[in-house]
């Protein structure tokens, strides 16, 4: 049995080796992720929390089956972030549901700072619109956004887990933002 | 967010199931498959390119005037055109497959191919490279000496003047082809300036130009190989 405390001091790289000797250390590796990637997957499906953790599973199993193929050359988070990706996208698309974020008291304060917001969004029908307004986004915007102003990536790790040059992907923020702004400011004024 | 059982259920399942990892070999023999796709396409690009300009430097541009535009029009190599796109395409999709494949556009990529196929093709044109190519895709692919012979069959044109085919017979004042038809052509080669210098041989491809006298006789004005 693994002493988890120990792993504590171990990059994610290192964990990595260790969890092909004895998968005893993958625990190690998966718990390090699991709030994140669980947040990440409720909030791009409208999976409820059991949904999405039927799915996180699915993740660390793939990953671990994957392992031997992670670069040492890539982020351990970025390519765990794109498998996670992949899973919740596959997942969508399988129940057919409308993706949709779910946002936490926290998600908001973040959107708010981005979009300078702040003041109208402290009640239900504000969430509800920014969930809205992000919806009526195509898909290659919202999923940038979440992981640039909720999952606080930088560009670099967006593209390596969205498999998209970095240049792309600041454009796609870019027209994401101002689309963005302007639907919520379209529910805003017909509020 | 609570949530302290995914983990410890993942790793029961990967336990239980005997799930183990992909063995590293899968994963290096699948980079070197798609590294050795990009350099292959990366050569087979430029001799593409190659023939390309082949193709294009001896396209008799200097019977424009007599015959035309559509008839040069014709004669551009575009099997070559069109294959150089196909591994343009190929070159991409496996750059693509590589590990960091994505982090580069689509344009850069493109680019980089188009100024490796345009370098390094020049240089196989340079050296000849193209021509022992050329020579070797005839030789042993009948299906591009069709393209090649009769590319718009532009060149199997008697009653304009145009008339091309292979050797079978070479005596002092004629030599006998056989056109894309399958039509013997006796072809009086008396009036070539340089006929001394052509040094004809059975087998030769030539492309000539002249006038039909006659049932499948020809009197050449000047005879090129192809």
């Amino acid at each position: 049995m693994v002493d988890h405390s120990l792993c504590e001091n171990q990059t994610d790289e290192s964990l990595v080796g260790m969890s092909l000797v004895d998968p005893d250390h993958f625990l190690c590796l998966s718990r390090r992720y699991e709030d994140k990637l669980l947040r990440y997957i409720i909030r791009v499906s409208k999976f409820s929390r059991e949904e999405a953790e039927d799915v996180l599973q699915d993740v660390f199993i793939k990953t671990y089956y994957n392992l031997n193929g992670f670069d040492k050359e890539l982020k351990f988070s970025s390519w765990i972030y794109r498998i996670t990706h992949n899973e919740a996208v596959s997942a969508i698309r399988k129940k057919s549901v409308r993706p949709s974020i779910a946002f936490e008291e926290e998600d908001l304060v973040k959107f708010g700072d981005v979009f300078d917001m702040t003041k109208e969004m402290d009640n239900s029908l504000d969430r509800k619109m920014i969930d809205e307004a992000l919806y009526r986004l195509d898909e290659k915007y919202r999923e940038v956004l979440v992981l640039r102003f909720l999952d606080e990536k930088d560009y670099t790790e967006i593209a390596d887990i969205l498999k998209k040059p970095t240049s792309t992907i600041g454009n796609l923020i870019l027209r994401g933002k101002k689309l963005f702004k302007e639907e919520y400011e379209k529910l805003t004024y017909g509020k | 967010m609570e949530n302290k059982n995914i983990s410890q259920i993942a790793i029961e399942r990967i336990k239980e199931e005997k799930i183990k990892p992909i063995s590293r070999k899968v994963f290096n023999l699948k980079k070197i498959f798609f590294w050795t796709a990009v350099v292959l396409s990366l050569i087979i690009g430029a001799f593409m390119f190659s023939l390309v300009l082949s193709g294009l430097f001896n396209n008799d541009w200097d019977l424009y005037d007599r015959f035309g535009f559509n008839f040069i029009f014709k004669t551009l190599p575009y099997f070559w055109l069109g294959s150089l796109v196909v591994f343009t395409v190929l070159g991409e999709y496996y750059y693509r497959q590589t590990l960091f494949g994505y982090r580069h556009t689509i344009i850069v990529v493109v680019g980089v191919y188009m100024a490796f196929s345009i370098l390094f093709g020049s240089a196989f044109y340079i050296i000849g490279a193209s021509d022992f190519f050329e020579k070797a895709l005839v030789d042993v692919t009948p299906v591009y000496r069709n393209i090649i012979f009769n590319r718009g069959e532009v060149w199997t044109h008697p009653e304009k003047g145009l008339l091309s085919g292979k050797i079978t017979e070479v005596s002092d004042d004629e030599i006998k082809i056989v056109d894309g038809d399958g039509l013997i052509w006796t072809v009086n080669v008396n009036s070539l300036s340089d006929r001394d210098d052509l040094n004809l041989k059975i087998n030769d491809q030539v492309k000539v130009t002249g006038d039909i006298m006659d049932d499948n006789f020809f009197i050449a004005e000047e005879l090129r190989f192809w």
